[in-house]
């Protein structure tokens, strides 16, 4: 006999629907599973047998043949251990003929008592088997909470197999799960700016970077306070919206990286990698393609510490995402793309010693060395940063007065952000580059900025960052007009001329 | 022909048949190992080169550390013989724009006479007559800080502007400022160079090397073109330096610095030295508050107290108009009184962060303020020059 189980495969950050089918016919027992289905899949032979009998139904001693449709899709996960059990229940006679297998997709793994189990990415998922049709779906009672933000369609938790079984079969109906209300946004941990000593221009930078989500360069001697300025980003940030606060919280669930008690993500994300990151974890990719720290950081702040220490490859690889807002991995079969708009801020000191122009400690370091270690901020990737700070020792011990905490800048930000999206419904750092070169900037002020471009000797790119970053100094002020004042100041922050 | 050990009299040298000597002379000194001094010793026992020469391999046994490979370069170098050697390497010097000069020549630097060994023989691009010129040196770290560099500036373009030729040693930093500032104020300027004049080192002043030798400057070298570059050899060109200088201003130096070793090749020869005060707590400066502390060199007060300090009168200065909106003009009047970072005029002129930041822009793009890459801003020559207008 033949059956059809609906249920979803991840790939990257996204659910593609997959229907089950499953064939119970006379031979020598057996359970094959095919369709490019990876190690972990073919593992669920083992998991669904012992599921099926502990869990108070047979295994049927035939021959079982297992097909997840598209075939030519690889597949990898656990999530395909209950429409497996259910397809080879149903298959084999055990499920009554009212199963609602066609209109309720089954997302979960089996443990081999039959308790059902959470698995990775049920946002996605579940979204998929929604476009794909299905109106209910059964996930792990683990998964219910998450599951349950997605809208359009009625989620239940079951416990085991048993109930899942007794769901579709009509005999015992499991209860719609509520989706959850939206958290309140916790207190933010971090530091705050008050507890920044000076640094009144990277102060300053910050709240620029923060206000048009641009990216900024922090590069100074050891101890000037750049790991602890960075770490106030997060706080100068509204926290997400409803449509981010989904958009991060399936990335987290792709990612297996979500409080299950509490699966929507407020925060705005603040990924700090280790500089021993590889390239697959710092963008995502591998065999089986997972969400690397660029798409953790989207809508949030990705910061690289140490950032020359990091792998070059790395590094280079962040160059796409930070132009296009999305990471895309070419495979065998296909492109694959998962979303990885972040604000990049890059701390390092200027030279492996870390005192190069300092005038408290000498430089130790050879000069070839010391200008290939700068060369590691590879041209490309320069070009791509909208902020440059030089940061030195703070000039003396008598601190300035009126420091502003986090919450005073935040309110600033929160401003121009919703100037920025009542005009042009994205952060100006993404502004494409078409609609810079009509009416953004006054008259005067682009007549300006075209003056200083040759003067400098800065490259249309530059030009273009520095109208982006000029808008932003103009919101911040709360003026609708870009003038010749915002220019400037967005040109004091470009980056050096590269030795 | 009377020489000491450790030179030869310029003057005495010329009095031998110069012409006939000369090729011997440079033909002697390119066999390895013999330097300046050792080239000296071997005059002071043969009497000339020529007959130095004449004694073949022999002798190298008053050449102490001659390398390995001394004999059979010596061998091949007489099979050619003293007359082709000169005339290969004259014609080799030609396309590099370049000339030899020994002190058998009348265009030899007399500064260089009271040098200790003098070298037999300079390759010299550019302008020779820049050689005759009073000179200074300006000198000091490959890695100063904007303060020095700006210094270095305003020194060398108050020398050049008083028509003294700036001396210096194409390094980067503090000798690359010096270069540049005596060009941008139409004076000359001499290069030492370290290596041979076909490896301009370092390579990235290849540019200002070319623009040194056009427009009336030299670049002077002791070392034959296609000669390897050697740690020494930074070592050695430094006493040239010093000696084709009436003075020698050292700008920012740390402790150890190559700077200091040009410093007191000056104090060894007897020569004026200066050396610019750096705050106490900067390690850049360490070496030259030592020098002054230690009274080996005299306090640099002004941008022209060289100047004063050698009686020279000071050269014209245009004064520059300019128009600067209120920001601007307190932006640059408190830098003019003191350099300083963007955070560090908040504090003095009370004026925000950002506004001080979209200011020094403007400056910057005026040519007024500088900030070499750095935090801390600095006033340019021409922002002095508007201060001294009013």
């Amino acid at each position: 006999m033949l059956a059809q189980a609906h249920t979803a495969a991840l790939l990257g950050v996204d659910g593609v629907p997959v229907r089950v089918e499953v064939d119970v016919a006379f031979g020598l027992p057996s359970l094959t599973i095919v369709g490019l289905a990876g190690s972990q899949v073919q593992e669920a032979r083992e998991r669904v047998r012992s599921a099926l009998r502990n869990g108070g139904f047979e295994a049927p001693a035939r021959r079982i043949t297992v097909n997840l449709s598209p075939a030519d899709l690889p597949k990898d996960g656990t999530g395909y251990d209950l429409p497996i059990a259910i397809g080879v229940l149903a298959a084999s006679g055990q499920l009554p003929a009212v199963a609602r297998l066609a209109s309720c997709a089954l997302i979960g793994e089996l443990a081999l008592d039959g308790a059902l189990r959470p698995v990775n990415g049920v946002m996605a998922l579940v979204a998929a088997v929604r476009d794909a049709g299905a109106d209910e779906v059964v996930v792990a009672a683990l998964d219910e909470r998450e599951a349950a933000i997605v809208s359009g369609i009625r989620v239940h938790g079951a416990a085991s197999l048993a109930e899942a079984v007794a769901h579709v079969a009509a005999v015992r109906v499991l209860p719609d799960a509520v989706p959850p209300s939206s958290p309140e946004v916790a207190a933010l941990s971090g530091p705050d700016l008050a507890d920044v000593q000076g640094q009144l221009v990277a102060r300053r930078a910050l709240e620029v970077a923060v206000a048009g989500r641009h990216n900024l360069v922090l590069c100074g001697p050891p101890g000037v306070g750049k790991t602890l300025l960075a770490s106030c980003a997060t706080g100068l940030q509204p926290a997400l919206d409803a449509d981010e606060a989904l958009e991060v919280s399936r990335i987290y669930s792709a990612a297996g990286l979500v409080n299950r008690t509490r699966p929507l993500v407020r925060e705005r994300p603040f990924r700090a990698p280790h500089h021993t990151v590889s390239t697959q974890a710092l963008v995502g990719g591998g065999p089986r393609v997972r969400p690397g720290e660029a798409s953790l950081a989207h809508r949030g702040t990705l910061f690289l510490d140490e950032t020359l220490q990091y792998r070059q490859d790395a590094l280079e690889a962040l160059r796409q995402p930070m132009e296009a807002g999305v990471v895309t991995i070419a495979r065998v079969d296909g492109a694959l793309t998962m979303p990885a708009r972040f604000a990049l801020i890059a701390a390092f000191n200027p030279c492996p010693c870390g005192w190069l122009g300092s005038r408290r400690m000498a430089c130790r370091c050879d000069d070839a060395i010391a200008r290939r270690y700068a060369a590691r901020m590879s041209g490309p990737l320069r070009d791509r940063i909208d902020l440059w700070i030089p940061m030195e020792e703070p000039a003396g011990a008598g601190s300035v007065d009126g420091v502003e905490p986090s919450d005073v800048v935040r309110r600033r930000v929160e401003r121009a952000w919703g100037r920025q999206l009542e005009r042009q419904q994205s952060a100006n750092a993404e502004i494409p580059a078409r609609l810079l070169d009509g009416e953004l900037l006054q008259r005067s002020a682009a007549r300006l900025l075209a003056q200083r471009g040759r003067r400098f000797h800065l490259s249309p790119r530059r030009l273009h960052r520095a109208m982006r970053v000029a808008r932003t100094i103009a919101d911040l002020a709360g003026s609708e007009a870009v003038r010749g004042e915002h220019v400037d100041e967005a040109l004091q922050y470009r980056p050096p001329v590269a030795a | 022909m009377i020489g000491t050990d450790a030179g030869f009299d310029i003057a005495d040298a010329r009095s031998a048949d110069a012409t006939a000597e000369r090729p011997y002379w440079i033909a002697l000194s390119l066999v390895p190992g013999i330097g300046p001094v050792s080239f000296a010793r071997l005059l002071a026992r043969y009497g000339s080169a020529r007959r130095a020469w004449g004694a073949g391999t022999r002798m190298l046994a008053d050449v102490p550390r001659a390398p390995a490979g001394a004999t059979e370069v010596l061998r091949r170098l007489r099979r050619s013989g003293p007359m082709v050697i000169t005339r290969g390497l004259e014609r080799q010097l030609r396309l590099l724009g370049g000339q030899l000069l020994t002190p058998l020549d009348a265009g030899y630097p007399p500064a260089l006479g009271s040098v200790a060994a003098p070298p037999p023989v300079l390759y010299l691009a550019g302008d020779a007559e820049a050689l005759h010129v009073p000179a200074v040196a300006v000198v000091g770290t490959r890695r100063p800080t904007g303060y020095g560099r700006s210094c270095a500036t305003e020194i060398a373009d108050e020398l050049a502007r008083a028509g003294l030729a700036v001396v210096s040693g194409l390094a980067l930093g503090i000798d690359g400022e010096a270069h540049q500032a005596a060009l941008a104020a139409d004076g000359r300027t001499i290069a030492v160079l370290p290596s041979p004049l076909d490896r301009i080192y370092p390579p990235r002043h290849r540019d200002l090397a070319a623009r040194i030798a056009v427009s009336g400057g030299a670049l002077l070298t002791e070392l034959p073109p296609g000669q390897p570059v050697g740690r020494p050899d930074f070592a050695r060109r430094n006493r040239l330096i010093a000696g084709l200088s009436r003075a020698t201003v050292v700008v920012e130096a740390p402790d150890r610095s190559g700077a200091l070793l040009t410093a007191s090749a000056a104090i060894d020869i007897g020569r004026e030295l200066f050396a610019v005060p750096g705050p106490i707590d900067s390690r850049t400066s360490s070496g030259t508050n030592r020098l002054i502390a230690d009274h080996l060199a005299s306090l640099v007060t002004s941008p022209w107290a060289v100047l004063t300090g050698l009686g020279v009168g000071r050269g014209e200065r245009p004064v520059v108009a300019a128009s600067l909106s209120e920001s601007e003009a307190l932006a640059l009047g408190t830098l003019l009184r003191r350099s300083g970072s963007i955070e560090e005029l908040v504090t003095r002129t009370g004026v925000s962060a950002g506004a001080l930041a979209g200011a020094l822009t403007m400056l910057e793009a005026r040519g007024l303020v500088t900030s070499y890459g750095g935090a801390t801003f600095h006033p340019t020559l021409a922002a002095r020059r508007i201060g001294k207008g009013r």
